[in-house]
């Protein structure tokens, strides 16, 4: 063949695309294809117990095993549980589980005692990397590695935002007594100061019909308002250079003031409030402001309301009336997340891979946030683009506008060696604070709590995690 | 070997030899040999296994299995948090418990008597008994709620005025809280020990008290106390034991809170060990827990001596 016809040849394969398949195919398809090897096999997988694991037992699940033959087997666990599971089965070397769903502030604990497995090599082999690109920065940034490696792909666009009612809001009778008492407008507040002035005002013209707002008051959610609000008016959880704990400064004491404060014009009770005691309250129209997860803007919205797995979920009052927005002060805590990871005690581990980019990937996550059951919130730039995820009710790309800001100004939960630990005493803490206790006493003794446990833990080990945590884009706002 | 015989009934028998004596006597202990050991095997051997734990450094967040020597049980004596649940633990034992006697013992006194349907309201009665711990805990959670629990409504009728108490957040109700919602469920048990105690009491002491014209705290004081002591004592021991392991009530009413204000002995011991990953630790908390609960059962036995 001459050198010419040897050129065209190539040529048009080239443009045909018959010399590059695998160029043509996604890294769902990559997985797939992969994964057939193994057929036949069975895996195991950690998921959330609840509604979270429908998505593996009624969607993911029969799905793949449909594509590749490969079974899985969804390991239910109560949140609270799921570290202590994954730890037993690494210390035993059991190889119970295969995947992994992991929450990120676990990473430093998990990663760093050898129970994940690096995915580099296999992000590498099987053609991952570009599309983990697509994955919001926040939780790209933030969520996934450890010591430089790759552990866990975020898949969960946990963020706060704020929600609240346009129809109160804009309300021209409520927007004018607003105005003229307080002398700006009636609008989603853009600090702590705004939130208590509309929410007063609000609980003044409209209690017992419709409070201020409400948030969730027990344990463990409020902790992560502290730490965001902590962070936002310029508080640091530690001294960098000796570890000693600073959150009881000044900011803290104002912070937990407050949040004290808040309870006053918001339903009486509030202080026992839970997820689901939030989310009826505001569905059924009693708040006209709250915080919480993205699932909430959904339901708001009605949005999956016919599914038998939400019929716990109360029938939404509000909907088409609910407006998104920051939280205030703009910087809004990730709250949580997932990520999947594979267990390194697995003896499956590249079937329990593959099963993880497939379930990662733009195409299968994309279905997977649009799930109106399972929690999974997205997380992914396609996502926030999605024109089939845009239209899935009239406010719907507000909504994705809005946690795609919330997701890239996102500030991370905090994540040490036994951060459970820091976890409990800072829920300990806030419990106390609803009992009335001395917010100053109480910042002292968690001060105390949180010194007691960098020092168990090794004073120099617990500096190390918190620079290499402390220098990430969300751990404090800059 | 020597061997005689001896004969019963005009029956000879053989005098068995030594060795068969000696399977003889022991034959009791053969039998009840292969309970015994299993009884070790999952009795003693987890118990001996958290011993020698506790005296190692296992964590669930990293690799070192050490041997730490007394440093858990040193940490026991500097663990504030320790101390305050055990006295968490002491105040709900210290008024639940004769609440809950009291109270069985007048509902036993009311049903002493013979009347129609008495079976019937005694099998009433003892409902909450049959109910699991975690259950109740969650029922009274719902009955105080201050938006949709009856309570707050009863009480606002009552007063004429609205009344919304924050029964598991405010700390002047929480233990209140507790005690009810324990007594609730445990008064029916000493109940129904204590009906069968009375019914067992001798009548005709009972009417020649009454012929004498001896008044009820005489008869009370003299005859049914004594009468139904040891019943008593057996009762209280079972229930103090049950509230020294106090777990699932509180953790549905107040998991602890607020803050860690009702944090019992049980709920601090599964904090450390399945929350806080201190297996060593725990494995301490654990022995001084059994240290304690040793000595006083030894101590009340021997106060009520029932032990003998």
């Amino acid at each position: 063949m001459k050198f010419r016809t040897l050129l065209g040849v190539a040529a048009i394969l080239a443009l045909t695309g018959v010399s590059a398949p695998a160029a043509d195919k996604d890294a769902a398809d990559i997985a797939v294809e992969a994964a057939k090897k193994y057929a036949g096999t069975t895996i195991s997988i950690v998921w959330e117990a609840g509604l979270q694991s429908l998505d593996p037992l009624n969607y993911s699940g029969p799905k793949w095993e449909k594509l590749t033959g490969i079974k899985v087997k969804v390991v239910e666990v109560p949140t609270d549980q799921m570290f202590t599971k994954i730890m037993q089965d690494f210390k035993s070397g059991a190889g119970a589980y295969d995947a992994l769903n992991v929450i990120p502030s676990w990473m430093p604990d998990l990663a760093g005692a050898g129970a994940l497995e690096p995915l580099d090599k296999y992000v590498d082999k099987f053609g991952y990397r570009d599309e983990l690109q697509d994955i919001a920065a926040a939780y790209r940034d933030n969520q996934m590695q450890y010591d430089g490696k790759i552990f866990g792909f975020p898949d969960d666009g946990d963020v706060m935002l704020l929600y609240y009612r346009k129809d109160i809001f804009e309300d021209p009778k409520m927007k004018e007594g607003f105005k003229a008492k307080f002398g700006y407008e009636l609008a989603p507040p853009k600090d702590w100061k705004q939130l208590d002035d509309i929410g007063q005002f609000i609980t003044d013209k409209m209690a017992p019909k419709v409070y201020g707002a409400g948030f969730f008051r027990t344990a463990p959610y409020p902790q992560y308002m502290f730490q965001e609000r902590f962070r936002m008016e310029g508080g640091k959880f530690f001294n960098a250079d000796t570890m000693k704990s600073t959150v009881n400064s000044d900011v803290g004491l104002k912070v937990f003031k407050q949040m004290l404060a808040e309870n006053k014009f918001m339903p009486p009770g509030v202080e026992q409030w839970n997820f689901v005691d939030n989310l009826a309250a505001f569905l059924q129209g009693t708040t006209a402001m709250t915080i919480s997860w993205p699932p909430y803007g959904r339901w708001a919205a009605g949005y999956g309301s016919g599914e038998e797995a939400l019929k716990w979920v109360p029938k939404s009052q509000v909907a088409g009336k609910v407006g998104y927005a920051l939280t205030p002060l703009g910087r809004p805590e990730l709250g949580v997340g997932f990520d999947l990871s594979v267990s390194a005690t697995s003896k499956n581990k590249e079937a329990a891979y593959l099963f993880i980019q497939w379930l990662n990937s733009k195409k299968t996550s994309l279905e997977r946030v649009q799930l109106p059951y399972t929690l999974r919130d997205p997380f992914r730039l396609s996502h926030y683009a999605s024109e089939k995820y845009r239209a899935l009710w009239p406010d719907a790309p507000a909504y994705l506008d809005t946690i795609k800001t919330s997701g890239e100004k996102g500030l991370l939960d905090l994540s040490l060696l036994q951060q459970d630990k820091y976890d409990e005493a800072m829920t300990k803490a806030i419990s106390s604070l609803w009992a009335g206790e001395d917010p100053k006493t109480i910042l002292d003794r968690m001060a105390q709590q949180f010194d007691a446990i960098t020092e168990k833990v090794g004073i120099e080990n617990q500096k190390a995690v918190y620079k290499v945590w402390a220098a990430k884009p969300g751990a404090y706002p800059q | 070997m020597m061997t005689f015989s001896l004969s019963f009934n005009g029956t000879e028998h053989r005098r068995p030899s030594r060795l068969g004596r000696v399977l003889e006597d022991r034959l009791p202990y053969l039998i009840v040999a292969p309970a015994i050991l299993v009884l070790l095997l999952v009795g003693l051997f987890p118990l001996i296994y958290s011993l020698i734990v506790s005296f190692q450094r296992i964590t669930m967040t990293d690799n070192d299995t050490s041997f730490a020597g007394l440093l858990n049980y040193a940490e026991l004596f500097r663990d504030t948090r320790l101390w305050a649940s055990l006295g968490h633990t002491a105040i709900i034992t210290a008024i639940a418990l004769p609440l809950e006697l009291l109270i069985g013992f007048l509902m036993a006194q009311l049903f002493i008597d013979r009347m129609p349907g008495r079976q019937l309201f005694v099998a009433l009665l003892v409902l909450p008994t049959v109910i699991s711990p975690i259950v109740a805990g969650a029922t009274w959670r719902l009955l105080f709620d201050v938006r949709f629990g009856p309570i707050g409504e009863i009480l606002s009728f009552f007063a004429g005025e609205p009344i919304r108490i924050l029964w598991t957040v405010n700390p002047a109700y929480v233990y209140p809280a507790i005690i009810i919602c324990e007594v609730w469920q445990w008064s029916p048990f000493m109940f129904l020990l204590l009906l069968a105690a009375l019914s067992n009491v001798d009548q005709s002491q009972l009417e020649a008290a009454e012929i004498d014209g001896a008044s009820y705290l005489r008869v009370l004081r003299a005859i049914i106390l004594p009468a139904i002591a040891p019943v008593i004592a057996v009762a209280c021991l079972i229930r103090g034991l049950d509230l020294v392991r106090i777990f699932d009530i509180i953790w549905a009413l107040t998991e602890g809170g607020p803050g860690s204000m009702t944090e019992t002995i049980s709920l601090y011991t599964y904090v450390q060990g399945f929350s806080q990953f201190e297996t060593s630790y725990t494995a301490a908390i654990s022995f001084l827990v059994i240290a304690l609960l040793t000595l006083i059962t030894t101590l009340v036995l021997k106060r009520m001596e029932i032990a003998r």
